[in-house]
């Protein structure tokens, strides 16, 4: 089965089997019936329509229930536009798409404030909403009577600079559409932007910590998905030539993510899997019609669990998100391999870092109390102190997930106090989480990509169309990860979904990708925890490397026997406080630290 | 003036029907964070089994019993296999997607068995001309009913939960369901019964209101389930009297609008607000404040 | 008396307790010690049934519980005082106290319970209607015991009381500790991070790192003997 699977997957994913499956479509559509060619139009709209619920809900992993409205106003823009406003279909489409693409942009900024089952309701409001707007607005969409006569390639009503546009015509039109929709499609989820939104998708926190914007992720992928589902429409409304309200309902939302879900979150061949069985079957198969809601309340119920990958997770191999093109470019090694440069921080006054007097307060609980310490680069500090000390609260208020109540940070002069993570991590002040957040799916290549997100510059454009300056950048950024690869010594395994690996390989990515950020400062939650020696003797000479870069460390940790030989400096927090600020040798000895810790006499007596 | 109150008693009148299903809603709610969104479905089928039952000539308050049992039933079956194992995935997506399914499924369900046409379903209550005069309007008794069931359920609901150490349970079991198991709570059933509860919640309000339409079809249910979660989500995912509150804001707003401005826009309008108030303050107009997490 | 024999415990991938085995007689406390991430947490957890045991066996008197599931362990007389101010934060304190006797033995009438609890933390008389997610640190940390020692346990596992609070009110927590010990004559395991407190009020200790108990034995013993090696283990 695995190597079925993988053969099937190589044969899919290569690109002369997929000109040869899009050449033979193109040649054999005029000997077919008009009828059958008509049925492949429906199959390819099904196709674009699948991969914008895909775009949404399996790349950024946002859930849309009222997807139907975007395909909605993609068709009735289109219809519209040429019955009232005679422009011709290749005019109609690109703008009706723009049209559901900018409703999208504006619907990113409610939805953006709402998660999980409110954002399904806000956005079944919004398919709501069209779907009365459309049956209501009698003068505009002919309400409940529908919108007849828009120009037609079925109903043979459709021309094009005086030429009249049949089915097959249409049907080739739409193929080099959905063709390009799909090179687009597949060249940004493997660039720097489909990275991104599925790094939001698995962690919002984690993506802010790589510089990546929330909300500015979640505003592409809704603009993306509703051009995607646009473009569908409009080509839908030049198909069909009626446009009713009730071709744009619930119902048409439901299926929508049916096809979606059997297809395989994520995946795009398996959207076109399963958009065509999903078009074909109530056109061939008169009783899937009669049991279709049956049949689709089944899928959606248990789909999900059984089947979590749907179709292309029976059928393929998990799609990769790095291109393969610059892989081969920077595995060709042009030029030596990349060392990993120092950094030249801006340490004003020997400082990169600097808290001062920060206090932070959650009710009437003061988690940190007036704590001050500086960070000098290429220096490791550890900050350590019993449980519940305050130490992940500190980290949380540097990289900016907490505003603290009262107290500055600074960073190379700069103050961030209260600075929005992401824009304290494109500063290059890099963090990591107890637990190491990093996109399961992805290989450990993948996952170190995303570290460089906040140096890639390359503009959307370049990645959508694979231009060689896309191409370049990744290569350049591929040959890092390369170096980095070989100081975290998980080069055998680069290429390996890190779900599938052991938790210290987890582990060592989490921290092996702050490098490839190239910070100036890093703070790293923990790093050892859950580590086997050996891995911990990897992680410390990992965190020595950084030193030696010129990287200023804060490193919270519990085994001092770990701490002892790699840290410059020891602060040690004790319910908020510091209580010691000092060597590791200076700390052994310190009464208040070992009473803190031990809960000697004088403590408890006190 | 007669026009504006006959407005406002049909607009109280619907929207007690809202503020019933926003209740069901919540009840699962309450215990799990999620919320059926099959609810209308199981509404659908419990009034079309009660016009079958009763149309094989079974006595009529055993056909709704029957009724009221199968969608109880279907309460556990959801919690079991639909809601449980989704719950144990990361993020809502899965229990949101599994409960539309087993709505999408009962439908599809009924629509083969019942047939897609409305079948006519008998009068529970009372008949549709019973009506009382209220401020000098006629309001019909069937949704006089209603209006005083939820109320009467609010109160009961807000005595429950505020004075009965079950309630307590409750309130503990929706904030740490594993801390509730370590104190020896029965949290498995207490869940289990909150799907039931709103199971058969939902399949008392698909009788009353289908009683006032007179007939019930496979997509019957539908509009009144969305309009229920606007009214939920109005007043505060998981507060009682928000949804009786939701629910009649809804309910004469949307009939405001229908008599004054188009028929058209009354259910958009409705939208619209769920839509106005997630973005501005989606924790509704009544839910309790949460005490500070550290 | 409370066992645990050979109990491993793990995290999907992350095993965080290996083979560890512990034994808590009636009218004992024993200390179970170590680090932060050394696995205390996972094993009460492991006794009280909310921790996955992937191997090995907890036994309550003899009666081998371990695939019953929590709240009827609970029910065969366990208290377990969760670490991380595990507390039904919404509730008001007396609501909490209330949940907690309800679902317990319910060997002392309520009232008398509950005025046990107010004679001993008076502070949590005047709080009695706070919601409990608004009360300081070390006044949930009173609520979070008195929840266990309401319930007239048979077995009762304190997590790290002393966690994040202020010296006096550590001291003041221990005090009631060491009494409720004493009054009860019940078994209690009491992990803590302070070594040194931990053992001056328990019989028994057993020190773990990394998931597996590297020191047990009399807590005097443990005191004397091992100051340095116990300062190894955590310094």
């Amino acid at each position: 089965m695995r190597r079925v699977r993988s053969h099937l997957s190589r044969l899919v994913r290569h690109p002369l089997a997929q000109a040869a499956l899009v050449l033979v479509l193109a040649a054999i559509s005029p000997l077919l019936s008009d009828g059958s060619v008509q049925i492949l139009c429906f199959v390819l709209v099904g196709i674009i329509f699948a991969q914008s619920i895909n775009i949404l809900t399996g790349i950024a992993g946002q859930i849309s229930l009222g997807h139907a409205g975007f395909f909605g106003i993609g068709a009735y823009g289109a219809g519209i536009l040429a019955k009232s406003y005679g422009l011709e279909f290749y005019l109609t489409i690109p703008i009706a798409s723009a049209l559901s693409a900018a409703a999208a942009y504006l619907l990113s900024f409610p939805a953006g404030r709402v998660r999980e089952v409110y954002l399904a309701m806000m956005t079944l409001g919004f398919g709501m909403i069209f779907f009365e707007v459309v049956r209501e607005w009698n003068d505009l969409t002919g309400g409940t009577m529908g919108l007849p006569g828009v120009p037609s390639a079925s109903l043979r009503t459709l021309t094009a600079l005086g030429r009249p546009v049949g089915v097959a015509t249409y049907f080739v039109i739409l193929l080099l559409a959905t063709t390009l929709f799909l090179i687009i499609m597949n060249n940004i989820t493997r660039s720097r932007i489909g990275r991104a939104l599925f790094a939001i998708h698995h962690s919002e926190i984690a993506a802010g910590s790589l510089g990546i914007s929330r909300s500015g992720a979640r505003q592409l992928a809704y603009t993306l998905s509703g051009a995607a589902a646009g473009l569908a429409g409009g080509f839908y409304a030049h198909l069909v030539g009626y446009l009713g309200p009730d071709s744009f309902n619930l119902h048409r939302s439901i299926e929508v993510l049916v096809v979606a879900i059997v297809g395989g979150l994520g995946s795009i061949p398996g959207q076109i899997i399963s958009a065509t069985i999903f078009t074909f079957l109530p056109e061939k198969l008169q009783v899937f019609a009669e049991y279709q809601f049956i049949v689709y309340g089944l899928i959606l119920t248990f789909s999900l669990l059984v089947m979590p990958r749907g179709i292309a997770g029976l059928l393929l191999d998990p799609p990769r998100f790095i291109r393969s093109a610059p892989r081969t470019r920077a595995g060709r090694g042009d030029g030596p391999p990349v060392p990993l440069r120092p950094v030249a921080a801006r340490a004003p006054g020997g400082v990169v870092l600097s808290a001062d007097g920060v206090t932070m307060r959650f009710g009437g609980l003061t988690a940190l109390d007036d704590v001050s310490l500086a960070l000098a680069p290429g220096r490791i500090t550890a900050l350590v102190g019993p449980n519940g000390s305050g130490k992940s609260t500190f980290v949380n208020v540097v990289s900016g997930l907490y505003r603290p109540s009262v107290g500055r940070v600074t960073f190379e002069g700069r103050d961030i106090t209260g600075k929005p993570d992401f824009e304290i991590a494109r500063a290059g002040l890099i963090r990591t989480f107890q637990d190491p957040r990093l996109v399961p799916n992805f290989t450990v290549r993948e996952n170190l990509m995303l570290g460089a997100h906040r140096l890639m510059r390359g503009s959307g454009l370049a990645a959508a169309l694979a231009l060689p300056s896309a191409t370049d950048e990744e290569a350049n950024v591929l040959k890092r990860v390369e170096a980095v690869l070989r100081l975290i010594d998980l080069e055998a395994v680069a290429d390996q979904p890190l779900e599938s690996l052991p938790y210290g390989y987890r582990r060592l990515t989490d921290v092996g990708r702050v490098l490839l950020a190239e910070p100036t400062a890093i703070l790293l939650d923990e790093p050892a925890a859950g580590l086997a020696e050996p891995e911990m003797e990897r992680l410390s000479k990992l965190i020595r490397d950084m030193r030696g870069m010129g990287i200023s460390v804060l490193l919270i940790d519990h085994h001092m026997d770990f701490l002892s030989d790699l840290v410059d400096d020891v602060i040690v927090l004790d319910s908020g406080r510091v209580i010691y600020h000092g060597s590791m040798a200076g700390m052994r000895q310190d009464k208040t630290v070992v009473a803190a810790y031990l809960g000697a006499e004088e403590t408890v007596d006190a | 003036m007669d026009f504006l109150f006959s407005l406002l008693i049909a607009g109280v009148s619907v929207g007690s029907a809202y503020a019933l299903v926003a209740i069901g809603l919540n009840m699962t709610f309450w215990t799990t964070r999620t919320l059926n969104f099959g609810q209308g479905s199981l509404m659908m089928l419990c009034a079309m089994l009660t016009a079958f039952f009763a149309s094989q000539g079974v006595w009529l308050a055993l056909a709704a019993v029957s009724g009221l049992a199968v969608v109880g039933l279907l309460g556990i079956f959801i919690e079991r296999f639909a809601v449980r194992p989704a719950l144990k995935t990361e993020g809502s997506m899965g229990w949101m997607v599994a409960t539309l399914g087993f709505g999408t499924l009962l439908q599809g369900i009924a629509a083969k068995y019942f047939g897609s046409q409305a079948v006519a379903f008998p009068e529970v209550v009372f008949s549709a001309s019973d009506t009382v005069t209220i401020f000098g309007q006629p309001a019909a008794l069937q949704y006089l009913v209603i209006f005083v069931l939820a109320v009467g359920l609010v109160a009961l609901l807000e005595l429950f939960l505020g004075k009965t150490i079950w309630g307590q349970v409750i309130r503990a079991v929706s904030f740490d369901q594993e801390l509730g198991r370590v104190q020896g709570m029965p949290v498995g059933a207490i869940i289990l019964l909150s799907f039931v509860a709103s199971s058969v919640l939902a399949g008392v309000a698909g009788m009353l209101i289908a009683q006032i339409g007179g007939t019930v079809d496979p997509a019957f249910g539908f509009d009144l389930v969305l309009l229920g979660f606007v009214s939920a989500v109005l007043g505060g995912m998981g507060s009682s009297v928000g949804a009786l509150v939701g629910g009649i804001v809804v309910g004469v707003l949307s009939k405001l609008v229908g008599g004054y401005i188009s028929t058209a826009a009354e259910h958009g309008i409705a939208f619209a607000l769920l839509m106005v108030m997630l973005a501005v303050r989606p924790q509704g107009l009544f839910a309790r404040p949460e005490a500070v997490k550290v | 008396m409370l066992e645990v024999r050979d109990v491993s415990v793990a995290y999907g991938a992350i095993e965080v307790l290996r083979n560890v085995s512990l034994c808590a007689e009636p009218g004992t406390t024993t200390a179970v010690l170590g680090a932060n991430g050394a696995g205390k947490s996972s094993l009460l957890r492991a006794i009280s049934g909310v921790a996955p045991v992937r191997s090995g066996s907890i036994l309550f008197d003899g009666q081998d519980v371990t695939q019953i599931p929590a709240h009827r362990r609970a029910r065969l007389g366990l208290a377990h005082a969760m670490e991380g101010r595990r507390l039904f934060k919404p509730l008001s304190v007396q609501n909490n106290l209330r949940l907690s006797w309800q679902f317990g033995a319910r060997a002392v009438p309520w009232p008398t319970a509950l005025r046990d609890v107010y004679d001993r933390f008076p502070i949590l008389a005047e709080k009695a209607h706070v919601p409990s997610g608004l009360l300081s640190g070390g006044q949930q940390q009173m609520v979070i015991i008195s929840c266990a020692t309401i319930r007239s346990p048979r077995y009762l596992l304190l997590d790290e009381p002393s966690l994040g609070l202020a010296p006096i009110i550590v001291s003041q927590i221990y005090e009631f500790i060491t009494d409720f010990a004493q009054r009860s004559g019940i078994a209690i395991v009491l992990a803590e991070q302070m070594a040194t407190l931990a053992l001056k009020v328990s019989d028994r200790g057993y020190v773990l790192r990394r998931g597996r108990v590297v020191q047990h034995g009399d807590s005097c013993t443990l005191l004397a003997d091992s100051a340095a090696s116990l300062t190894a283990s955590y310094l």
